[in-house]
This record gives C-alpha cells, sequence and structure tokens, in this order.
C-alpha cells in the first residue's frame, strides 16, 4: 500500500540558460495526496512535466512502478497510468462532454462509433467519484469546474493511476473547489495517486496526506500531515516570515473620485455585456470587486479606463466627464490602471524595464522631441530600487522578468503616475507569494495616501483582506453590496453563482 | 554595448549568408561550365572597377536605400506598406511638375521639388494608413492596388498632359538637377540626400519620442493604447513618413538621374526596397548593407555578362537563394540557448490531442 510508485531523483532541467529545477526529487506512494507547493517558477509545474513526458530532463532518475524510466512521452506516461490536467483544459469546445472523453479512444462497433458502449463508461465513472457532469451539452457550454471534471474523467478513461493536477483551482469558485477536493477525496478512496500542484496553502493543507515544497527549482523538504502549519510551510516557500495580512488602517472615505451611473457596455460577443450598472468609489478606500471571470468585470473595467466604447450612461473621474474619452483623456483625469492582462496590456515585453517605466509618463521625459535617456535611466533605476524589481537593470527586456517582478514593473509604473483613482484588475494573478505580499502593501499604502482604488480580483482572500467594501458582480451587474466585515468567503462565493446555493448550471 | 554587439551579429550573420549564397551560386556557375572565380571577379570589377562602374553601383544605391528605409519605418508601426513603388512615382511626376512649371533660383525650386514630393508620397500612403488605422482594411491589398493606380495616373500623364511629345512616353526637361559627380555614371548628390535621411531615421526611431511611439505600437498594439498612445494616430503618421521618403526618392531619380520623367521608370524599386527591408527583418542598421549589395549585383550582373559567358540571370538566382537563407531564421542564429529553448520547448499540440 505505501510502496512509492513514482519515484523522481535529482532531477536536472535546464531552458536556455535558466536553471528550472535543479536536483529535485519527488517520490508518490499509492493511494495518497501528495501536494506540490511553491511559489511561481518554483519548478512545480516543470517537474510534473517532465514526469509526464513533455520535456525531456537533462538529467535525475524517474521510475514509475518500480521500472526506471528512459525518454518518456506522454503517449507512455498514458500507457503507464500516469495522467495530467494542465492549466489551460485540453478540450474540443464544439465536441459534446461525451465526444470530447472518448476523442482519440473511441470504442467502435465495426465501422461506426460505439456510443451506448462509451456512455456507459462514462456514467460508471461519474457514479463512482460523484462527478457530475453532462455528456451531452458541447464543452463550450459548460462551467470551468464541469470542464475540469471532464478532464479528469478522460484521463481516469484512459486507464490512469497517477493524476496530476497543475494548479487546478486556480479557476473555481470556493464551491466548486471543494466539490472538487470531495472527488480527489473518492479518487483517493479508489487507491489513485494525486499529485496537487498549487500554491494556496490553505488548500494544500486540507486535502494533502504530504506537501512537498519546492524553492527555485530545489526541494526544499517533505512534510506528512500533522507536521504542518500555514507559517511553516510559508517559510518553506519563501525562505522567510511573510506578513501577508495587511494591517488594515480604517479608512476615512473621502468625496466620490469615480462615479459610474447607469453604465451599458458590450462584451467582446453579445452586446450589453453590462447592463445598467452604476457604483462609485471614493478617495481613500479601496472598493474590491468580487466575481467569476467573465461575469463583466474586464467590460467594466475597459469602459472606466477608455478602452471600450460605452453605450449608455455616464462615468465620472474627479467630477469630469470621461464616457468614452480616449484613454489619454481618461488619464489626464486622473486614472492610474493595472491591467488584468500584464503580457498584452500591461508592459511591452519586447521592450525594456526602462522603456516600460515611462510609457505613462512620456511627456515628463522628453524634451523637444526627444527622449531624454538620462533622466529616463535615473528614474528607471530608482523605481526598480524601491519596488524592488529583479534582476536590477533597467536596460533588460521585460520578457526576461519572472511574473511577479514583470507585474513589479506594472505596479511602479502605475502607482508613480500621482492619479487620483487607481484601478488594479488582478493585480497579483499569477505572483508568488513574495510578490503578493508587496503589492498588497503598495495597495494598501496608496489607498491611505487618499487615492480612490478600485480592485478586481479573482482571489476572495485579496478582495477581503484589502477592500473597505465589496461589490459582488454577476452577469453584468452588481448582485450585492457590503461593508468588508459583513462578508465571508461563504456569502461572496454564493452571491458570485448568482444568489443560489445550487446555481451550477446558471454560472456557466 | 549589448544592442550594439547584437547588431554586429546580425552584420555577421548576413555576411555568412552572403557567403553561403555566393558558394551555390558557384555550383550553379560550374554546372553550365564556366569558371565561377573568373564570374565573381568579373562581377566585382564591374561593380567596383572604374569610376563609370563605381558610379552605376551607388546610383543602384540610392533609390533602394529610400525604398527600403520607406519599407521599413512603416513596419517599425506594424503596417506592411507595399505602397512604395507608387508612392515613387507620384514624387517622381509632382517633382517633375514643379521642376518644369516653377520658375524660381535653383536654391529655392530643388528643395521646393523635394517638399512637394515628399508632400504627395506621404498624402498617398495617408489613405491606405487611415483605412486600416480606422476601417481594418487590409493596408497590403490596398497599396498593391495603388501602385497600379499611382503608375497609371503618371504614365497617363508623360503620354498625354505632361508629354514632351518625343518617341517615348516622358515629359519635358526639368530646370534644375542634382550634380552628377562621377560621370558618365548617373550617380549624383542625391545619394547624400538618401544617407542623410537614412540616418535621421535611424536617430528619430531610436532616440526621439515619435520613434519610441512607432515602436511601441509596432510590437504591441494594445500596450500603447493602454498608455495613451494612439495606435491609429500613429500608424498614419508612420505610413506617411514612409510615403514621404518614397516620394523623396522620386524626386532623386527625376532631378538627378533622368532629367525628366520618364515612364515606368521605378518599376521594381518598391519590390527590391522591401526586399532589402525584409531579408533583415527591418532592421534598419543593417538594411544598407544589403541595398548597397543589391545595388553590387544589379551594377556588376551587367560586366559578368559581357565579359565572361555566365548570363546576367544568374546574379538572380543568387539574390534568391540569398533570400532563401536569410530567412531561415536559425541558420547562423548565434544564440544557442534561444535555438535549443526553441527545440525542446514544449510544443504543446502534440499532447493536445
Amino acid at each position: 500500500m505505501n510502496s512509492p510508485i513514482i519515484e523522481m531523483r535529482s532531477i536536472v532541467k535546464n531552458f536556455g540558460d535558466v536553471k528550472a529545477v535543479r536536483g529535485a526529487s519527488f517520490d508518490l506512494r499509492q493511494g495518497e495526496i501528495h501536494s506540490l507547493i511553491g511559489e511561481n517558477g518554483a519548478g512545480k509545474s516543470t517537474m510534473m512535466k517532465l514526469l509526464y513526458g513533455m520535456y525531456d530532463r537533462d538529467g535525475g532518475d524517474i521510475s514509475v512502478g518500480g521500472a526506471q524510466m528512459g525518454r518518456i512521452t506522454p503517449k507512455l506516461a498514458i500507457e503507464k497510468g500516469v495522467g495530467m490536467v494542465h492549466q489551460e483544459f485540453m478540450l474540443v469546445p464544439e465536441l459534446t462532454v461525451l465526444e470530447n472523453i472518448i476523442l482519440g479512444f473511441e470504442p467502435r462497433k465495426g465501422m461506426v462509433l460505439d456510443l451506448p458502449k462509451a456512455r456507459a463508461m462514462v456514467q460508471r465513472y461519474i457514479d463512482q467519484y460523484d462527478m457530475d457532469v453532462q455528456m451531452n451539452k458541447r464543452v463550450n457550454q459548460i462551467s470551468v469546474g464541469e470542464a475540469q471534471r471532464v478532464e479528469i474523467i478522460k484521463i481516469l478513461s484512459r486507464g490512469a493511476n497517477v493524476l496530476i493536477l497543475d494548479e487546478p483551482t486556480a479557476v473555481l469558485t470556493p464551491q466548486e473547489a471543494s466539490h472538487l477536493f470531495e472527488i480527489l477525496e473518492n479518487l483517493r478512496r479508489d487507491g489513485k495517486s494525486i499529485v496537487f500542484i498549487s500554491h494556496r496553502l490553505n488548500e494544500v493543507m486540507e486535502i494533502s496526506d504530504r506537501v512537498t515544497v519546492m524553492r527555485r527549482g530545489e526541494t526544499i523538504g517533505t512534510l506528512s500531515r500533522g507536521e504542518w502549519d500555514y507559517g511553516k510551510l510559508a517559510r518553506m516557500m519563501i525562505g522567510r516570515e511573510v506578513f501577508l495580512n495587511v494591517d488594515k488602517k480604517a479608512s476615512e472615505p473621502g468625496k466620490p473620485v469615480l462615479q459610474v451611473e447607469h453604465l451599458w457596455t458590450s462584451g467582446e460577443k453579445e452586446i450589453s455585456k453590462i447592463r445598467d450598472l452604476s457604483m462609485e468609489v471614493r478617495a481613500g478606500e479601496i472598493v474590491g470587486i468580487a466575481g467569476i471571470d467573465g461575469n463583466g468585470q474586464s467590460e467594466l473595467i475597459e469602459a472606466i479606463t477608455g478602452l471600450r466604447r460605452v453605450e449608455k450612461g455616464r462615468i465620472l473621474l474627479d467630477g469630469t466627464d470621461v464616457t468614452n474619452g480616449s484613454p489619454e483623456a481618461v488619464r489626464r483625469a486622473g486614472l492610474a490602471h493595472i491591467p488584468e492582462d500584464r503580457n498584452l496590456r500591461g508592459l511591452n515585453r519586447s521592450m525594456s524595464i526602462e522603456d516600460n517605466m515611462v510609457a505613462t509618463k512620456l511627456r515628463e521625459f522628453t524634451k523637444g522631441g526627444m527622449m531624454d535617456r538620462s533622466a529616463i535611466r535615473r528614474y528607471a533605476e530608482e523605481l526598480v530600487q524601491r519596488y524592488d524589481v529583479r534582476p536590477g537593470n533597467p536596460q533588460m527586456p521585460t520578457s526576461s522578468l519572472s511574473g511577479g517582478n514583470a507585474q513589479k514593473v506594472v505596479v511602479a509604473r502605475e502607482v508613480e503616475m500621482g492619479a487620483k483613482l487607481l484601478v488594479a484588475s488582478q493585480p497579483t494573478r499569477g505572483v508568488d507569494i513574495g510578490a503578493i505580499e508587496s503589492i498588497e502593501a503598495i495597495l494598501e499604502e496608496v489607498k491611505a495616501q487618499g487615492v480612490a482604488v478600485l480592485l478586481v480580483s479573482a482571489d476572495l482572500r485579496e478582495i477581503l483582506s484589502l477592500s473597505d467594501r465589496i461589490l459582488v458582480m454577476y452577469e453584468g451587474r452588481i448582485t450585492g453590496s457590503m461593508p468588508v466585515d459583513e462578508a465571508n468567503e461563504n456569502t461572496l462565493g454564493i452571491l458570485m453563482m448568482g444568489g443560489s446555493l445550487e446555481g451550477k448550471e446558471e454560472a456557466r | 554595448m549589448k544592442r550594439f554587439s547584437g547588431s554586429l551579429k546580425g552584420v555577421l550573420r548576413i555576411l555568412l549568408i552572403l557567403l553561403m549564397a555566393m558558394g551555390v551560386g558557384a555550383l550553379i556557375i560550374l554546372l553550365i561550365g564556366e569558371n565561377p572565380l573568373e564570374a565573381y571577379g568579373a562581377l566585382l570589377r564591374g561593380a567596383f572597377n572604374g569610376k563609370r562602374n563605381f558610379g552605376t553601383t551607388l546610383a543602384n544605391f540610392t533609390p533602394l536605400l529610400l525604398t527600403s528605409f520607406a519599407f521599413a519605418i512603416a513596419s517599425k508601426a506594424g503596417a506592411f506598406n507595399v505602397g512604395v513603388e507608387g508612392e515613387v512615382f507620384l514624387g517622381g511626376i509632382v517633382a517633375a511638375w514643379i521642376g518644369i512649371n516653377v520658375h524660381a533660383p535653383a536654391a529655392v525650386l530643388i528643395p521646393l521639388c523635394f517638399l512637394g514630393a515628399a508632400l504627395v508620397g506621404a498624402l498617398w500612403a495617408f489613405l491606405p494608413g487611415a483605412l486600416k488605422a480606422y476601417w481594418n482594411v487590409n493596408e497590403v491589398c490596398v497599396t498593391i492596388l495603388m501602385n497600379y493606380v499611382a503608375q497609371f495616373i503618371t504614365s497617363y500623364l508623360v503620354s498625354g498632359p505632361m508629354s514632351a511629345g518625343k518617341a517615348n512616353a516622358q515629359s519635358d526637361y526639368v530646370q534644375v538637377t542634382l550634380t552628377q559627380f562621377m560621370k558618365p555614371s548617373s550617380v549624383n548628390t542625391g545619394l547624400f540626400v538618401a544617407i542623410v535621411i537614412a540616418a535621421v531615421m535611424i536617430w528619430m526611431l531610436s532616440r526621439t519620442s515619435f520613434g519610441y511611439k512607432v515602436r511601441m505600437v509596432g510590437t504591441n498594439a494594445a500596450f500603447a493604447e493602454y498608455t495613451g498612445i494612439s495606435p491609429r494616430r500613429v500608424l498614419i503618421q508612420a505610413m506617411m513618413v514612409s510615403g514621404a521618403i518614397g516620394g523623396v526618392a522620386g524626386c532623386i531619380e527625376v532631378l538627378g538621374v533622368h532629367g525628366y520623367f520618364l515612364n515606368n521608370f521605378a518599376t521594381g524599386l518598391g519590390s527590391n526596397g522591401m526586399l532589402a527591408a525584409l531579408i533583415v527583418k527591418c532592421d534598419l542598421r543593417t538594411v544598407p548593407i544589403i541595398a548597397l549589395f543589391l545595388g553590387v549585383l544589379k551594377s556588376g550582373a551587367m560586366g559578368m555578362q559581357q565579359s565572361t559567358g555566365v548570363p546576367k540571370s544568374i546574379v538572380d538566382t543568387i539574390t534568391a537563394l540569398f533570400i532563401i537563407f536569410a530567412t531561415m531564421e536559425t541558420l547562423f542564429s548565434f544564440n544557442r540557448a534561444n535555438r535549443r529553448q526553441k527545440r525542446g520547448n514544449p510544443d504543446s499540440k502534440e499532447v493536445k490531442k
């Protein structure tokens, strides 16, 4: 029962000059949930992708079920009973759930598909593990949580005994996550072994039998249930003490800085994605918007920041009407904006750190049409130091920075605008704990200086710990508004799903 | 410092590719039973030996330098301006019209010709730029078609209203010309104008805030928009700069080479400039090398055909080989880490199934 079925010893993997994994080890026993945790870029995903054969390792031994493995390909890994659920689902959106599951392994009756047989097989998994998926729906009609269950069934139907889940809860609501944990528990009871990659310590402590911590490509240690607590795991991940609970100063909101009145705006595919939305943010307060991705948060932010046309309604920034203003006009009225997509809008990845840092302050650093290079250099050097961007060479292209450091460049640039309103959209998404800590502290500081902050985040912990007031968005409307001391993960989660506990159907 | 060494590597890479193309070219020359060394010798002599040959090389180089920069500048902002040729034609016809009909001292008239040519080139490029920026109309289609329009407009003018009434379709002689300083070749002071423009463009792109905006829009328009730069305005402006440079090239051909507007004189200038720019992915620092190389090949080919049995068309073969090798990105990429990563990278496609 307790013999290791996977053993990875002294694994090494380099990407060019980057040492992604250096001598890390990991083992997995039959019938356990073993979490692999660490900051972004610690090498967790790489480690598991090596096991699954998506990369070739540069050194080290891997054995599966006692047999030494040479070069692994995903095909071989599947044959050996190793399956992986990736961060991005690999499903065909236009096909039904059933078709997706059997794709490539279709049971046949002569020339035609044996659909009844396939259906029976999938139904068996659904019943056995309490999976709750609708086989006849197309994948583009189901929720993220359901798509994830489809992935799990797909892997199980290929005969997997070992399931690797790469940050599975990053895309789920709290309710969906706890459903996933029940499924994982069922799988474990059935003798499956599970590798759970995450950086959310609370859920890791809740479900794991053992936890292995990685830092900078090395394994720091493995702890069994009972040997850990939050502080200990966080220390192992970061290598020092962390203080995520920002000590919040009571806010004394001033006059309204951002006023959104009866806003209507369209989405990418549908018109009127936002329907008659009103809200305001006052000076010196943080208003948090909670909601499942895709319920209009992005559209709202884009409408406010001048990046999306407003159909109807009014947006006032510090008294100035900025409805349908150009991004430049809105910035002139006092906007700073940390965008949700760091790599698309937030940074120009082919340009250097310094060029990115002055992008919103171009006028200040131009003299007679010429860029003042030495002033730019000085400014960038100062910011890099103050915001602790590493490596701190302002001439490096931002594409060489890790997620956390790249985000610090965005935050530095926007905070230094000295704006009246800071819109922070997913400011800590895909960022490691160390950077989360400092970015959250910065937001707190900005608020203390009397700036109005509008925070959108998929991370409820962040919303709860930073906001003074919380708004919940569902299907383009604000379905809840409460001061932070009246909110908790549960109530927010329910509102995020459209106000009903059995709201999975509505929540797609 | 780093950027410099990067540029140096680029130059080295081009030279190696050049050698390879010449090598394969040599094999072909061997195949048709000629001596490649002799042929290349004749080619070099044809391009560099004597005032006449070297002058012709420089005369070929002048418009190519301008058209390749015109293309490259637009591409820095993310536009694929195939329309440089049309801008050369229109710049030429406007320069000719001003040079024929406006009466002023040379010191005024010559700048006036240049200004007029640049202006009409810029306006001509404004159209596809604005169509792309505001209505997302594909600029490649528009500029290709507008090339025909430009060519036919000028053809009509020099066959009709502006015709000199000679056997060839051409305009009257202009009153002022640029000095040809290596006679009997047609290289003229326009060469220096072209070099200055190229230098200014390199400076503009790396030092000025306009250049910064152009690079930003070209590499990430969504980011530019978010920071408050208008990608549309910058795109149109870059297209207009591109068009103006094309117009200047036309002006130099008319005032410096021919002395009148010769029907269809610009055919191929735009596409060759585009080639030169594309070979080095529009890296402004190395574009001049390619433009010069194309100029050398063009003038050397004549000499080679005359003094050996190797046909001129072998040069086109070498040019083609050169382009093929240049587009093989990983060839001589020097950055081994980068290359390895590309190879070992998770192409998740195969996993997706």
